[in-house]
């Protein structure tokens, strides 16, 4: 076998670790890293300020780091932090952040992106998340760890999905999903979606202790199998005393409910979210004569 | 001279001005105008003969002038300037008629535009909105994710049209549509007041679209229409409001819209 020459074209100061794979039709931007054993397949593009970590798969037609899709963003650097050992279905788009909302997008370990995802600007994809075909995040949401989103689902923006919740397909997410529960919308989106059970898939991959799963499965089917009067319930309970997952749920859900229509992270328009402290982008990082050794 | 990178292809006959930029693996056809100021990013398609006007930026993976599938021939797509075309986007070219897109459009990623499609100006798309072939959108419209605006139908300028909509027939102008079948949700009173309309002109639409459409928001009421259509002086948006309800087709279902 001849070799062939690849056709791609990799700008100079991008640093690419050498046992890193980019396949043909492949073109990098001078600011991009990209970790060892990350593979680029085919005809992927990855520019901005974006930084890939080790063991990712990156198939054909994937976009990365382009500029937000947000009228108010103004063209300063900014990021696109990808973790390790992620999958990137065929026709990805992630985008970097923007100045208002925290500069960066980061996506964690071990998500699943399958074909037509799109990860839009600040958003904040945590690990082992699952996102089916063309699902389609908005800005500024966080996905929490475990996270199993289906085929065409769209995400509104400032949404926040807690742990091991499951979002059923073509289901219109307007405010957040509590943690461990099934979100679904039934007969075409008629009916408004909403809570439809616990994801059992999700508390079985969490591994919480018998005593913990019982006292979970309680809260749950006591605040969600009738939605009503959600507020006083979450207080009864609080009162009650809680611990562990249920304490968590309980202040997920009362910090929805204080956001504005149901979102807690519409607290964070127009300033960058906590998250964004645990990723400092110092003016160095963003120069962009930055050169590495 | 233009900026082309060497691994681009540009087939002899495309017209390019003196500062467009086409970044690599992009494939600019023969029969291609590109205007002033233009940004060709990497691996997109521009075929046809299709016109891109002065400062579109067209963004990886997309497709202009797509011939449609059920055709041969070659069609034609003409774009005016200041377009934001993104990533995967397909624009088809038409062939009995041109496909259309006038200025300032932001049309985000996985848009399709159908052949012989007319899109007006300062409209915002969003991801995976399916625009049919020969739809007619006009000026200021704006979209969530997932829309689909069936062939032939005509969307109303300032309107808003929410994730997942079906446009199976013509929408008012200056409304909030959802659903599937769409249904008249109110006033895109948000929309208007970006778009510098007074206070006087949002409330009488707002009284308009009040008597129209006061029940399930499927169909204008005739009453109500006909009411408003002998009124002599009626607010020139609400005019045109009620000028585009009556010049609207049926539906082509037959369905319950």
């Amino acid at each position: 076998m001849g070799k062939v020459t690849v056709l791609r074209e990799i700008a100079p100061t991008a640093r690419i670790a050498p046992d890193a794979k980019i396949g043909p039709y492949c073109v990098v931007g001078p600011h991009v890293t990209i970790g060892p054993r990350t593979t680029l397949v085919r005809r992927v593009f990855v520019t901005g300020h974006t930084s890939i970590g080790s063991g990712n798969l990156i198939r054909e037609g994937c976009v990365l780091g382009t500029v937000p899709q947000d009228l108010k963003y103004a063209g300063h650097p900014t990021a696109l932090i990808i973790g390790h050992r992620n999958y990137f279905g065929r026709d990805v788009t992630a985008h970097i952040g923007t100045e208002l909302g925290g500069y960066v997008t980061h996506i964690g370990n071990e998500n699943v992106f399958m074909d037509g995802c799109h990860i839009a600007h600040d958003c904040y994809v945590d690990d082992r998340a699952h996102l089916g075909f063309n699902v389609m995040l908005a800005g500024h949401i966080r996905i929490h760890t475990g996270v199993v989103i289906e085929d065409l689902v769209g995400v509104h923006h400032f949404v926040t999905i807690g742990r091991h919740a499951r979002v059923g397909p073509r289901t219109p997410v307007r405010r957040d999903v509590p943690p461990y529960t099934n979100f679904a919308s039934e007969d075409y989106g008629w009916s408004p979606p909403a809570v439809r059970g616990v994801h059992e898939e999700g508390i079985r991959s969490a591994r919480l202790s018998g005593e913990e799963e019982r006292d979970l499965r309680q809260a749950l089917a006591d605040l969600f199998d009738d939605e009503s009067a959600l507020q006083t319930k979450i207080e009864q309970m609080v009162n009650m005393g809680v611990e562990g997952e249920v304490a968590a749920l309980c202040e997920f859900c009362q910090r929805s409910l204080r956001g504005t229509f149901g979102r807690h992270r519409e607290t964070y328009r127009g300033k960058p979210p906590p998250e964004a402290a645990q990723f400092p982008l110092t003016e160095q990082w963003l120069d962009p004569r930055r050169r590495f050794p | 001279m233009p900026e082309i990178s060497s691994y681009a292809v540009v087939e002899r006959g495309a017209e390019l001005a003196d500062d467009v930029r086409i970044g690599p693996f992009s494939f600019i056809g023969p029969k291609v105008h590109l205007g002033a100021g233009c940004v060709i990013d990497n691996n997109v398609s521009i075929t046809g003969r299709t016109t891109l006007a002065a400062k579109n930026h067209v963004f990886p993976m997309t497709v202009v002038g797509a011939p449609p599938p059920d055709s041969t021939g070659q069609g034609q797509c003409v774009i005016a300037q200041a377009n934001d075309i993104r990533e995967h986007v397909t624009i088809y070219a038409g062939v009995e008629r041109p496909t259309r897109i006038g200025s300032d459009n932001l049309i985000m990623i996985g848009c399709q535009i159908g052949p012989g499609a007319t899109i007006g100006s300062h409209g915002i798309f969003a991801n995976c909105t399916h625009v049919g072939p020969c739809a007619h959108v006009e000026d200021y419209v704006r979209t969530s994710a997932f829309p689909v605006v069936d062939s032939g139908v005509r969307v109303g300028a300032y309107t808003f049209v929410a994730g997942y909509t079906g446009i199976d027939q013509d929408a008012p102008p200056y409304a909030m549509v959802q659903g599937l079948p769409f249904r008249v949700r109110g006033v895109n009173t948000n929309n208007l007041h970006r778009c510098g309309f007074g206070e006087d002109d949002i409330s009488a639409l707002k009284r308009a679209f009040r008597e129209l459409y006061n029940g399930s928001g499927a169909r204008p009421n005739p009453a109500a229409l006909e009411r408003l259509r002998i009124n002599p002086n009626l607010n020139p948006h609400v005019r045109r409001l009620v000028e585009a309800i009556r010049s609207a087709k049926p539906a082509k279902g037959g369905g319950d819209g």
